[in-house]
Protein backbone atom coordinates (compact mmCIF):
# COMPACT_ATOMS: atom_id res chain seq x y z
CA UNK A 1 0.00 0.00 0.00
CA UNK A 2 1.44 3.78 -1.05
CA UNK A 3 -0.24 6.22 0.72
CA UNK A 4 0.39 10.28 -0.03
CA UNK A 5 -0.99 12.66 2.12
CA UNK A 6 -1.32 16.51 1.39
CA UNK A 7 -2.41 18.03 5.11
CA UNK A 8 -3.00 21.50 5.71
CA UNK A 9 -5.01 22.52 8.72
CA UNK A 10 -5.18 25.11 11.54
CA UNK A 11 -6.28 24.73 15.14
CA UNK A 12 -7.92 27.24 17.46
CA UNK A 13 -4.59 27.60 19.35
CA UNK A 14 -3.14 29.15 16.17
CA UNK A 15 -0.68 25.68 14.92
CA UNK A 16 -0.64 25.35 11.46
CA UNK A 17 0.43 21.78 9.78
CA UNK A 18 1.39 21.65 6.19
CA UNK A 19 3.02 18.97 5.23
CA UNK A 20 2.83 16.81 2.13
CA UNK A 21 3.74 13.34 2.38
CA UNK A 22 4.36 9.68 0.47
CA UNK A 23 4.51 6.75 2.59
CA UNK A 24 6.22 4.28 -0.15
CA UNK A 25 4.85 0.37 -0.32
CA UNK A 26 8.22 -0.85 1.47
CA UNK A 27 10.37 0.32 4.58
CA UNK A 28 9.99 2.15 7.12
CA UNK A 29 8.86 6.07 7.10
CA UNK A 30 9.96 7.59 9.68
CA UNK A 31 8.31 11.16 11.20
CA UNK A 32 10.94 12.89 13.10
CA UNK A 33 10.70 15.97 15.54
CA UNK A 34 9.98 17.77 18.99
CA UNK A 35 7.13 17.17 20.64
CA UNK A 36 4.42 19.69 19.25
CA UNK A 37 6.07 19.27 15.85
CA UNK A 38 3.14 17.92 14.73
CA UNK A 39 4.46 14.60 13.63
CA UNK A 40 1.49 12.70 15.98
CA UNK A 41 -1.11 14.44 14.34
CA UNK A 42 -0.02 13.55 11.02
CA UNK A 43 -0.46 10.24 11.97
CA UNK A 44 -3.46 10.24 13.63
CA UNK A 45 -4.72 11.89 10.34
CA UNK A 46 -3.44 8.66 8.10
CA UNK A 47 -5.30 6.57 10.61
CA UNK A 48 -8.46 8.98 10.37
CA UNK A 49 -8.82 9.24 14.41
CA UNK A 50 -7.78 12.87 14.00
CA UNK A 51 -10.95 15.62 13.91
CA UNK A 52 -10.28 18.30 11.48
CA UNK A 53 -12.81 21.58 10.61
CA UNK A 54 -14.73 22.09 6.85
CA UNK A 55 -12.10 24.92 6.80
CA UNK A 56 -8.72 22.59 6.86
CA UNK A 57 -7.69 21.11 3.48
CA UNK A 58 -6.80 17.52 3.71
CA UNK A 59 -6.17 15.35 1.18
CA UNK A 60 -4.83 11.56 2.09
CA UNK A 61 -5.37 9.03 -0.42
CA UNK A 62 -4.21 5.16 -0.34
CA UNK A 63 -3.54 3.47 -3.60
CA UNK A 64 -7.18 2.42 -4.41
CA UNK A 65 -9.34 4.52 -2.06
CA UNK A 66 -9.52 8.45 -1.31
CA UNK A 67 -9.07 8.14 2.69
CA UNK A 68 -9.84 12.14 3.16
CA UNK A 69 -10.85 14.78 1.40
CA UNK A 70 -12.88 17.75 1.29
CA UNK A 71 -16.40 15.52 1.13
CA UNK A 72 -15.23 12.40 1.97
CA UNK A 73 -14.07 10.40 4.93
CA UNK A 74 -12.87 7.01 5.56
CA UNK A 75 -13.25 5.72 8.91
CA UNK A 76 -10.74 4.08 10.98
CA UNK A 77 -12.14 0.78 10.99
CA UNK A 78 -12.29 0.89 6.58
CA UNK A 79 -8.83 2.02 6.02
CA UNK A 80 -6.83 -1.52 6.79
CA UNK A 81 -4.63 0.08 8.86
CA UNK A 82 -2.96 -1.06 12.42
CA UNK A 83 -1.69 1.25 14.95
CA UNK A 84 0.53 1.49 17.53
CA UNK A 85 -0.26 3.89 20.36
CA UNK A 86 2.71 5.10 22.86
CA UNK A 87 0.23 3.30 25.61
CA UNK A 88 -0.41 -0.26 24.68
CA UNK A 89 -3.86 0.32 24.52
CA UNK A 90 -4.61 -3.63 25.48
CA UNK A 91 -8.52 -3.85 26.54
CA UNK A 92 -8.69 -4.30 30.36
CA UNK A 93 -11.83 -7.06 30.45
CA UNK A 94 -9.69 -9.15 28.32
CA UNK A 95 -6.84 -11.42 28.95
CA UNK A 96 -4.08 -10.91 26.42
CA UNK A 97 -4.87 -14.22 24.54
CA UNK A 98 -8.49 -12.81 24.17
CA UNK A 99 -6.85 -9.21 23.31
CA UNK A 100 -4.78 -10.84 20.64
CA UNK A 101 -8.03 -12.96 19.54
CA UNK A 102 -10.35 -9.95 19.03
CA UNK A 103 -7.75 -8.58 16.17
CA UNK A 104 -7.80 -12.32 14.58
CA UNK A 105 -11.79 -12.34 14.74
CA UNK A 106 -11.78 -8.58 13.29
CA UNK A 107 -8.90 -9.47 10.94
CA UNK A 108 -8.90 -8.33 7.36
CA UNK A 109 -7.42 -11.00 5.41
CA UNK A 110 -4.03 -9.51 4.21
CA UNK A 111 -2.11 -12.41 5.81
CA UNK A 112 -2.32 -15.51 7.99
CA UNK A 113 0.00 -15.53 10.78
CA UNK A 114 -1.47 -17.63 13.29
CA UNK A 115 -1.93 -16.39 17.03
CA UNK A 116 0.87 -18.94 18.21
CA UNK A 117 3.50 -17.82 15.51
CA UNK A 118 3.13 -13.92 16.85
CA UNK A 119 3.08 -15.00 20.55
CA UNK A 120 5.98 -17.41 20.37
CA UNK A 121 7.97 -14.55 17.41
CA UNK A 122 7.58 -11.54 20.30
CA UNK A 123 7.99 -13.86 23.48
CA UNK A 124 4.72 -13.34 24.79
CA UNK A 125 3.41 -17.43 25.00
CA UNK A 126 3.60 -17.03 28.98
CA UNK A 127 1.95 -14.44 29.17
CA UNK A 128 -1.36 -15.12 27.34
CA UNK A 129 -3.21 -16.20 30.16
CA UNK A 130 -2.09 -12.93 32.17
CA UNK A 131 -4.91 -9.76 32.41
CA UNK A 132 -2.87 -6.61 30.72
CA UNK A 133 -2.78 -4.78 34.18
CA UNK A 134 -0.11 -6.61 35.56
CA UNK A 135 2.38 -6.74 32.27
CA UNK A 136 4.95 -4.55 32.36
CA UNK A 137 5.33 -1.74 30.31
CA UNK A 138 7.29 -3.00 27.51
CA UNK A 139 5.30 -6.98 27.82
CA UNK A 140 2.37 -4.72 27.41
CA UNK A 141 3.65 -3.03 24.27
CA UNK A 142 5.05 -6.42 22.60
CA UNK A 143 1.13 -7.56 23.23
CA UNK A 144 0.43 -4.72 21.10
CA UNK A 145 2.22 -4.96 18.42
CA UNK A 146 1.29 -9.25 18.35
CA UNK A 147 -2.40 -8.04 18.35
CA UNK A 148 -1.48 -5.46 15.13
CA UNK A 149 0.44 -8.39 13.63
CA UNK A 150 -3.21 -10.18 13.68
CA UNK A 151 -5.19 -7.80 12.66
CA UNK A 152 -4.13 -8.36 8.84
CA UNK A 153 -3.07 -4.52 8.25
CA UNK A 154 -1.83 -3.73 5.19
CA UNK A 155 0.13 -0.40 6.83
CA UNK A 156 1.62 0.06 10.65
CA UNK A 157 1.77 3.40 11.96
CA UNK A 158 3.41 3.59 15.26
CA UNK A 159 3.25 6.78 17.48
CA UNK A 160 6.28 6.30 19.86
CA UNK A 161 6.02 2.93 20.44
CA UNK A 162 8.94 2.99 22.73
CA UNK A 163 7.85 5.99 24.11
CA UNK A 164 6.71 4.78 27.80
CA UNK A 165 8.64 1.75 28.50
CA UNK A 166 12.11 2.11 30.60
CA UNK A 167 15.60 1.81 28.12
CA UNK A 168 15.72 -1.65 28.79
CA UNK A 169 12.81 -2.83 27.32
CA UNK A 170 13.15 -0.42 24.94
CA UNK A 171 16.75 -2.27 23.69
CA UNK A 172 14.72 -5.28 23.41
CA UNK A 173 11.38 -3.99 21.25
CA UNK A 174 13.64 -2.43 18.41
CA UNK A 175 14.84 -5.38 17.07
CA UNK A 176 11.20 -6.76 16.62
CA UNK A 177 9.75 -3.61 15.04
CA UNK A 178 12.97 -3.45 12.54
CA UNK A 179 12.02 -7.10 11.61
CA UNK A 180 8.36 -6.23 11.05
CA UNK A 181 8.48 -4.56 7.81
CA UNK A 182 10.47 -7.62 6.42
CA UNK A 183 7.88 -10.64 8.16
CA UNK A 184 5.05 -8.77 7.02
CA UNK A 185 6.17 -7.09 3.38
CA UNK A 186 3.96 -4.07 4.73
CA UNK A 187 5.25 -0.06 4.82
CA UNK A 188 5.85 1.13 8.50
CA UNK A 189 4.99 4.79 9.45
CA UNK A 190 6.66 5.32 12.94
CA UNK A 191 6.60 8.64 14.71
CA UNK A 192 9.57 9.36 17.00
CA UNK A 193 11.74 12.11 19.08
CA UNK A 194 14.47 10.01 19.70
CA UNK A 195 17.10 9.64 17.26
CA UNK A 196 18.54 6.32 17.78
CA UNK A 197 15.37 4.86 17.25
CA UNK A 198 14.99 6.98 13.76
CA UNK A 199 18.43 6.12 12.80
CA UNK A 200 17.82 1.84 13.42
CA UNK A 201 14.36 1.77 11.91
CA UNK A 202 14.51 4.55 9.20
CA UNK A 203 14.09 4.44 5.51
CA UNK A 204 12.95 7.51 4.65
CA UNK A 205 12.98 10.50 6.86
CA UNK A 206 10.79 13.61 7.02
CA UNK A 207 12.36 15.74 9.99
CA UNK A 208 9.28 18.12 11.34
CA UNK A 209 9.17 21.23 13.42
CA UNK A 210 6.42 23.41 14.27
CA UNK A 211 4.16 21.96 11.66
CA UNK A 212 6.01 21.94 9.14
CA UNK A 213 8.84 19.63 7.03
CA UNK A 214 12.06 21.06 7.78
CA UNK A 215 14.22 18.08 5.54
CA UNK A 216 13.32 15.05 4.06
CA UNK A 217 14.72 12.00 2.17
CA UNK A 218 16.77 8.73 2.67
CA UNK A 219 18.17 8.34 5.92
CA UNK A 220 21.72 8.47 5.00
CA UNK A 221 21.07 11.16 2.88
CA UNK A 222 19.80 12.77 5.57
CA UNK A 223 22.80 11.66 8.61
CA UNK A 224 25.23 12.87 6.13
CA UNK A 225 24.14 15.85 4.91
CA UNK A 226 26.35 18.68 6.28
CA UNK A 227 23.32 21.61 5.83
CA UNK A 228 21.58 19.41 8.91
CA UNK A 229 24.43 18.77 10.96
CA UNK A 230 26.73 22.15 10.86
CA UNK A 231 25.22 22.90 14.82
CA UNK A 232 25.58 19.46 15.95
CA UNK A 233 29.29 19.64 17.27
CA UNK A 234 30.32 16.57 18.64
CA UNK A 235 27.01 14.27 18.32
CA UNK A 236 27.40 14.14 14.13
CA UNK A 237 27.58 10.36 12.69
CA UNK A 238 27.10 9.53 9.93
CA UNK A 239 24.92 6.45 8.82
CA UNK A 240 25.50 3.73 6.40
CA UNK A 241 24.76 0.01 5.48
CA UNK A 242 27.29 -2.77 5.31
CA UNK A 243 26.86 -6.38 4.57
CA UNK A 244 28.08 -8.89 7.17
CA UNK A 245 30.69 -10.97 5.40
CA UNK A 246 32.51 -12.79 7.40
CA UNK A 247 33.47 -13.41 11.28
CA UNK A 248 36.94 -13.64 12.83
CA UNK A 249 36.20 -15.49 16.14
CA UNK A 250 39.97 -15.45 17.12
CA UNK A 251 40.08 -11.61 17.14
CA UNK A 252 36.20 -11.37 17.94
CA UNK A 253 35.54 -9.10 14.52
CA UNK A 254 32.82 -9.53 11.62
CA UNK A 255 33.90 -8.25 8.63
CA UNK A 256 31.26 -6.20 6.81
CA UNK A 257 31.77 -5.14 2.88
CA UNK A 258 30.85 -1.88 2.09
CA UNK A 259 30.70 -0.95 -1.53
CA UNK A 260 34.04 -2.74 -2.59
CA UNK A 261 35.90 -2.25 0.01
CA UNK A 262 35.28 -3.84 3.96
CA UNK A 263 34.77 -2.84 7.40
CA UNK A 264 35.70 -4.13 10.73
CA UNK A 265 33.11 -4.07 13.46
CA UNK A 266 33.19 -6.03 17.11
CA UNK A 267 31.74 -9.43 16.19
CA UNK A 268 28.34 -9.52 15.49
CA UNK A 269 25.76 -11.99 15.77
CA UNK A 270 24.12 -11.82 12.49
CA UNK A 271 24.72 -13.98 9.41
CA UNK A 272 26.80 -13.50 6.22
CA UNK A 273 24.32 -11.80 3.99
CA UNK A 274 22.91 -9.65 6.35
CA UNK A 275 22.24 -6.14 5.77
CA UNK A 276 23.56 -3.98 8.91
CA UNK A 277 23.53 -0.43 9.91
CA UNK A 278 26.64 1.18 11.23
CA UNK A 279 27.09 4.55 13.03
CA UNK A 280 30.39 6.38 12.52
CA UNK A 281 31.35 9.33 14.64
CA UNK A 282 32.51 12.33 12.40
CA UNK A 283 34.94 13.26 15.36
CA UNK A 284 36.43 9.88 15.20
CA UNK A 285 37.30 9.80 10.80
CA UNK A 286 40.49 11.34 9.99
CA UNK A 287 41.73 11.69 6.55
CA UNK A 288 44.98 11.29 5.48
CA UNK A 289 46.18 11.99 1.74
CA UNK A 290 48.73 8.46 1.62
CA UNK A 291 47.65 5.28 2.47
CA UNK A 292 48.72 5.04 6.68
CA UNK A 293 51.04 2.25 7.38
CA UNK A 294 51.93 0.52 10.64
CA UNK A 295 48.96 1.62 12.20
CA UNK A 296 46.89 0.18 15.25
CA UNK A 297 43.74 1.24 13.28
CA UNK A 298 41.87 -1.34 11.62
CA UNK A 299 39.32 0.51 9.11
CA UNK A 300 41.31 2.54 6.72
CA UNK A 301 39.04 3.16 3.32
CA UNK A 302 39.49 4.93 -0.14
CA UNK A 303 37.21 8.08 -0.75
CA UNK A 304 36.64 10.92 -2.38
CA UNK A 305 36.20 14.31 -0.88
CA UNK A 306 32.56 15.36 -1.56
CA UNK A 307 31.41 18.37 0.10
CA UNK A 308 33.34 20.86 2.47
CA UNK A 309 31.04 22.73 5.01
CA UNK A 310 31.80 26.49 3.85
CA UNK A 311 34.48 27.57 6.81
CA UNK A 312 32.87 29.67 9.88
CA UNK A 313 34.27 30.91 12.68
CA UNK A 314 34.30 27.70 13.99
CA UNK A 315 37.78 25.71 14.62
CA UNK A 316 36.70 22.51 13.31
CA UNK A 317 34.19 21.53 10.39
CA UNK A 318 32.52 18.77 8.88
CA UNK A 319 33.74 17.63 5.46
CA UNK A 320 31.83 15.25 3.90
CA UNK A 321 33.51 12.07 1.70
CA UNK A 322 32.03 9.85 -0.80
CA UNK A 323 33.22 5.93 -0.50
CA UNK A 324 31.26 4.16 -3.27
CA UNK A 325 28.00 4.48 -2.79
CA UNK A 326 28.40 5.60 0.51
CA UNK A 327 29.19 8.51 2.10
CA UNK A 328 30.44 9.71 5.72
CA UNK A 329 31.22 12.66 7.97
CA UNK A 330 34.90 13.67 8.81
CA UNK A 331 35.42 16.53 11.48
CA UNK A 332 38.74 17.82 11.24
CA UNK A 333 40.35 21.37 11.69
CA UNK A 334 40.41 24.16 9.85
CA UNK A 335 43.89 24.00 9.93
CA UNK A 336 44.03 20.39 8.91
CA UNK A 337 41.89 21.46 6.03
CA UNK A 338 44.28 24.30 4.57
CA UNK A 339 47.52 22.09 5.38
CA UNK A 340 45.59 19.08 3.25
CA UNK A 341 44.28 21.19 0.44
CA UNK A 342 41.71 19.68 0.54
CA UNK A 343 38.62 20.19 -2.13
CA UNK A 344 35.55 18.26 -3.76
CA UNK A 345 37.16 15.17 -5.67
CA UNK A 346 40.36 15.26 -3.80
CA UNK A 347 41.03 11.45 -3.42
CA UNK A 348 41.92 11.05 0.01
CA UNK A 349 42.09 7.81 2.76
CA UNK A 350 40.18 7.43 5.53
CA UNK A 351 40.91 6.33 8.94
CA UNK A 352 37.97 5.37 11.42
CA UNK A 353 38.66 4.94 14.81
CA UNK A 354 35.19 3.82 16.18
CA UNK A 355 31.85 2.07 14.53
CA UNK A 356 29.00 1.32 15.85
CA UNK A 357 26.76 -1.70 14.57
CA UNK A 358 23.25 0.25 15.05
CA UNK A 359 21.63 -3.45 15.16
CA UNK A 360 23.37 -3.87 18.18
CA UNK A 361 21.33 -1.24 19.83
CA UNK A 362 23.41 -1.19 22.69
CA UNK A 363 26.21 0.06 21.53
CA UNK A 364 24.12 3.39 20.57
CA UNK A 365 24.45 6.48 22.58
CA UNK A 366 24.01 9.83 20.30
CA UNK A 367 20.81 11.61 20.75
CA UNK A 368 21.20 14.05 18.26
CA UNK A 369 21.41 14.05 14.51
CA UNK B 1 -52.23 -8.83 45.12
CA UNK B 2 -52.75 -6.85 41.60
CA UNK B 3 -51.22 -3.85 42.97
CA UNK B 4 -47.71 -5.86 43.44
CA UNK B 5 -48.01 -7.43 39.66
CA UNK B 6 -48.93 -4.19 38.07
CA UNK B 7 -46.19 -2.05 39.81
CA UNK B 8 -43.68 -5.32 39.38
CA UNK B 9 -45.54 -4.77 34.96
CA UNK B 10 -44.54 -1.28 35.21
CA UNK B 11 -41.46 -1.38 36.75
CA UNK B 12 -40.22 -4.17 34.42
CA UNK B 13 -41.34 -2.66 31.26
CA UNK B 14 -40.34 0.43 31.65
CA UNK B 15 -36.78 -0.71 32.50
CA UNK B 16 -36.66 -2.45 29.41
CA UNK B 17 -37.41 0.52 27.26
CA UNK B 18 -35.17 2.92 29.73
CA UNK B 19 -32.39 0.23 28.40
CA UNK B 20 -33.43 1.04 24.76
CA UNK B 21 -33.77 4.65 24.86
CA UNK B 22 -31.36 5.72 27.80
CA UNK B 23 -28.37 4.25 26.65
CA UNK B 24 -27.92 5.87 23.38
CA UNK B 25 -28.80 9.15 25.03
CA UNK B 26 -26.23 9.05 27.83
CA UNK B 27 -23.80 7.05 25.30
CA UNK B 28 -24.29 10.63 23.18
CA UNK B 29 -24.22 13.01 26.07
CA UNK B 30 -20.84 11.41 27.32
CA UNK B 31 -19.24 11.81 23.56
CA UNK B 32 -20.80 15.12 22.53
CA UNK B 33 -18.92 18.05 22.65
CA UNK B 34 -21.82 20.60 21.03
CA UNK B 35 -23.70 22.89 22.40
CA UNK B 36 -27.14 20.69 22.09
CA UNK B 37 -25.64 19.08 24.83
CA UNK B 38 -25.74 22.16 27.43
CA UNK B 39 -29.92 22.01 26.58
CA UNK B 40 -30.29 18.35 26.44
CA UNK B 41 -28.23 17.46 29.72
CA UNK B 42 -30.66 19.92 31.61
CA UNK B 43 -33.79 18.49 30.07
CA UNK B 44 -32.68 14.77 31.11
CA UNK B 45 -31.79 15.59 34.59
CA UNK B 46 -35.19 17.93 35.43
CA UNK B 47 -37.34 15.04 36.83
CA UNK B 48 -34.93 14.70 39.79
CA UNK B 49 -35.43 18.32 41.48
CA UNK B 50 -39.15 18.88 39.51
CA UNK B 51 -41.87 17.85 42.01
CA UNK B 52 -43.71 14.81 40.40
CA UNK B 53 -46.55 16.52 40.59
CA UNK B 54 -45.38 19.17 37.86
CA UNK B 55 -44.12 16.61 35.54
CA UNK B 56 -47.17 14.84 35.62
CA UNK B 57 -49.60 17.56 35.95
CA UNK B 58 -47.73 18.39 32.17
CA UNK B 59 -48.24 14.84 31.10
CA UNK B 60 -51.86 14.51 32.18
CA UNK B 61 -52.31 17.66 29.83
CA UNK B 62 -50.51 16.20 26.99
CA UNK B 63 -51.84 12.35 27.31
CA UNK B 64 -55.85 14.21 27.28
CA UNK B 65 -57.78 13.20 24.41
CA UNK B 66 -57.04 16.48 23.08
CA UNK B 67 -53.57 17.00 24.08
CA UNK B 68 -50.56 16.16 21.84
CA UNK B 69 -49.68 13.05 22.50
CA UNK B 70 -52.99 12.09 23.24
CA UNK B 71 -54.53 13.11 20.14
CA UNK B 72 -51.75 11.36 18.25
CA UNK B 73 -52.19 8.22 20.29
CA UNK B 74 -55.95 8.41 20.04
CA UNK B 75 -55.81 8.60 15.82
CA UNK B 76 -52.80 5.83 16.50
CA UNK B 77 -55.05 2.59 18.84
CA UNK B 78 -58.47 3.90 18.47
CA UNK B 79 -58.36 4.52 22.39
CA UNK B 80 -57.43 7.23 25.11
CA UNK B 81 -54.37 7.37 26.76
CA UNK B 82 -54.26 9.31 30.28
CA UNK B 83 -55.41 7.02 32.95
CA UNK B 84 -53.85 3.94 31.05
CA UNK B 85 -51.22 1.48 32.34
CA UNK B 86 -49.74 2.95 28.91
CA UNK B 87 -49.97 6.34 29.63
CA UNK B 88 -47.99 5.28 33.28
CA UNK B 89 -44.94 3.48 31.51
CA UNK B 90 -44.63 6.86 29.00
CA UNK B 91 -44.29 8.64 32.66
CA UNK B 92 -42.14 6.30 34.06
CA UNK B 93 -39.67 6.41 31.39
CA UNK B 94 -39.52 10.08 31.35
CA UNK B 95 -39.26 9.73 35.55
CA UNK B 96 -36.92 7.74 35.82
CA UNK B 97 -35.09 8.96 32.98
CA UNK B 98 -31.90 10.59 34.76
CA UNK B 99 -31.60 7.84 37.28
CA UNK B 100 -30.65 5.73 34.52
CA UNK B 101 -28.55 8.08 32.31
CA UNK B 102 -26.49 9.67 34.95
CA UNK B 103 -24.71 6.58 36.58
CA UNK B 104 -24.43 5.22 32.60
CA UNK B 105 -23.08 8.53 31.73
CA UNK B 106 -20.68 8.68 34.14
CA UNK B 107 -19.35 5.28 33.13
CA UNK B 108 -19.51 5.96 29.34
CA UNK B 109 -17.31 8.98 30.31
CA UNK B 110 -14.41 6.85 31.85
CA UNK B 111 -13.91 4.90 28.98
CA UNK B 112 -10.75 6.18 27.49
CA UNK B 113 -11.12 7.36 23.27
CA UNK B 114 -7.94 6.01 23.15
CA UNK B 115 -9.28 2.55 23.45
CA UNK B 116 -12.12 2.60 21.28
CA UNK B 117 -9.54 4.06 18.39
CA UNK B 118 -6.95 0.92 19.33
CA UNK B 119 -10.47 -0.97 18.46
CA UNK B 120 -11.59 1.08 15.65
CA UNK B 121 -7.79 0.47 13.86
CA UNK B 122 -8.37 -3.22 14.56
CA UNK B 123 -11.59 -3.24 12.56
CA UNK B 124 -14.11 -3.03 14.75
CA UNK B 125 -17.15 -1.09 13.59
CA UNK B 126 -18.74 1.70 15.72
CA UNK B 127 -21.31 -0.99 17.05
CA UNK B 128 -19.26 -3.88 16.81
CA UNK B 129 -16.69 -1.00 19.81
CA UNK B 130 -19.75 -0.32 21.64
CA UNK B 131 -20.63 -3.85 22.29
CA UNK B 132 -16.91 -5.27 22.38
CA UNK B 133 -15.26 -2.74 24.33
CA UNK B 134 -18.13 0.07 26.06
CA UNK B 135 -20.59 -2.54 27.27
CA UNK B 136 -18.13 -4.89 28.98
CA UNK B 137 -16.38 -1.71 30.58
CA UNK B 138 -19.20 0.15 31.94
CA UNK B 139 -20.87 -2.70 33.08
CA UNK B 140 -20.77 -1.28 36.46
CA UNK B 141 -22.51 1.59 35.21
CA UNK B 142 -25.55 -0.66 34.01
CA UNK B 143 -25.98 -2.67 37.20
CA UNK B 144 -26.76 0.74 38.98
CA UNK B 145 -28.24 2.42 36.13
CA UNK B 146 -30.69 -0.69 35.89
CA UNK B 147 -31.12 -0.95 39.60
CA UNK B 148 -31.77 2.74 40.19
CA UNK B 149 -34.51 2.94 37.27
CA UNK B 150 -36.14 -0.52 38.27
CA UNK B 151 -36.41 0.66 42.04
CA UNK B 152 -37.68 4.09 40.92
CA UNK B 153 -39.96 3.27 39.32
CA UNK B 154 -41.05 1.09 41.67
CA UNK B 155 -41.14 3.62 44.20
CA UNK B 156 -42.98 6.10 42.30
CA UNK B 157 -45.97 8.32 43.45
CA UNK B 158 -46.99 11.75 42.73
CA UNK B 159 -46.80 10.84 38.26
CA UNK B 160 -48.78 7.88 38.90
CA UNK B 161 -51.66 9.73 40.94
CA UNK B 162 -51.78 12.38 37.96
CA UNK B 163 -52.19 10.16 35.22
CA UNK B 164 -52.64 6.78 35.61
CA UNK B 165 -55.68 7.65 38.61
CA UNK B 166 -56.04 4.88 40.77
CA UNK B 167 -57.77 1.94 38.80
CA UNK B 168 -57.60 -1.50 40.64
CA UNK B 169 -55.96 -3.73 37.77
CA UNK B 170 -55.19 -1.14 35.35
CA UNK B 171 -53.20 1.99 37.17
CA UNK B 172 -53.20 0.86 40.43
CA UNK B 173 -49.64 0.30 42.05
CA UNK B 174 -48.75 -0.43 45.37
CA UNK B 175 -47.76 3.01 46.20
CA UNK B 176 -50.98 4.12 45.77
CA UNK B 177 -52.71 1.31 47.31
CA UNK B 178 -50.58 2.37 50.26
CA UNK B 179 -52.12 5.68 50.39
CA UNK B 180 -55.52 4.10 49.70
CA UNK B 181 -55.34 1.62 52.66
CA UNK B 182 -53.80 4.58 54.61
CA UNK B 183 -56.80 6.91 54.00
CA UNK B 184 -59.23 4.37 55.10
CA UNK B 185 -57.52 3.48 58.01
CA UNK B 186 -56.56 0.09 57.05
CA UNK B 187 -52.81 0.13 58.69
CA UNK B 188 -52.28 -3.60 58.80
CA UNK B 189 -52.39 -3.69 55.09
CA UNK B 190 -50.63 -0.68 54.69
CA UNK B 191 -48.06 -1.73 57.02
CA UNK B 192 -47.42 -4.95 55.04
CA UNK B 193 -47.05 -2.94 51.90
CA UNK B 194 -44.67 -0.14 53.65
CA UNK B 195 -42.34 -3.14 54.79
CA UNK B 196 -42.31 -4.57 51.83
CA UNK B 197 -41.44 -1.64 49.44
CA UNK B 198 -38.39 -0.96 52.29
CA UNK B 199 -37.68 -4.14 52.06
CA UNK B 200 -37.05 -4.64 48.67
CA UNK B 201 -35.76 -0.87 48.03
CA UNK B 202 -32.72 -2.13 50.87
CA UNK B 203 -32.00 -5.24 49.24
CA UNK B 204 -31.64 -3.81 46.05
CA UNK B 205 -29.72 -1.09 46.84
CA UNK B 206 -27.38 -3.55 48.91
CA UNK B 207 -27.14 -5.43 46.10
CA UNK B 208 -26.26 -2.52 43.80
CA UNK B 209 -23.47 -1.60 46.25
CA UNK B 210 -21.86 -4.62 47.13
CA UNK B 211 -21.85 -5.39 43.22
CA UNK B 212 -20.07 -1.78 42.58
CA UNK B 213 -17.72 -3.10 45.73
CA UNK B 214 -16.91 -6.11 43.61
CA UNK B 215 -16.27 -4.99 40.43
CA UNK B 216 -13.81 -2.39 41.79
CA UNK B 217 -11.49 -4.39 43.30
CA UNK B 218 -11.30 -6.30 40.18
CA UNK B 219 -10.49 -3.24 38.33
CA UNK B 220 -8.86 -1.63 40.71
CA UNK B 221 -5.24 -1.65 39.39
CA UNK B 222 -6.83 -0.34 35.80
CA UNK B 223 -7.83 2.99 36.63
Amino acid sequence: MQINAKIHLTRASGFTLAVDLTVKPTGVTALYGPSGSGKSTVLRLLAGLEHTKPSDQILISSDEQIWHADNQFTPPHLRDIGYVFQQPQLFPHLSVRRNLEYAVKRRRGNQDLTLQQVSGWLGIHHLLDARPTSLSGGEAQRVAIARVLLSGARCLLMDEPLGAIDYAARLQILPYIDGLHRVLDIPIVYVSHALDEITYLADDVYMLDKGRVTASGRIFDLASSLTLNSHEGDAVAAVIEGVVHTHDTDYGLSRLTLGSQSIYVSLCSQPPGTKVRLRIPARDVSLTLQAPVQTSILNILKGVVSEIETASAKPSLLVKIKIDDHYILSRITRKSLAQLELSPGKAVFIQIKTVALLTDPTQQVAQHL
Amino acid sequence: MTATLITLQLALTSTVLLIIIGTPIAWWLARSRGVAKIFIEPVVALPIVLPPTVLGFYLLLAFAPDGIVGQWWLLATGKGLAFTFSALVIGSIIYSLPFYVQPLQVAFENIEQSLLDAAATLGATPLDRFLSVVVPLSSRGFITAICLAFAHTIGEFGIVLMIGGNIPGETRVLSIALFDHVESMEYDQAHIMALGLLAFSFTLLTLVYSLNRRWQLRFASQS
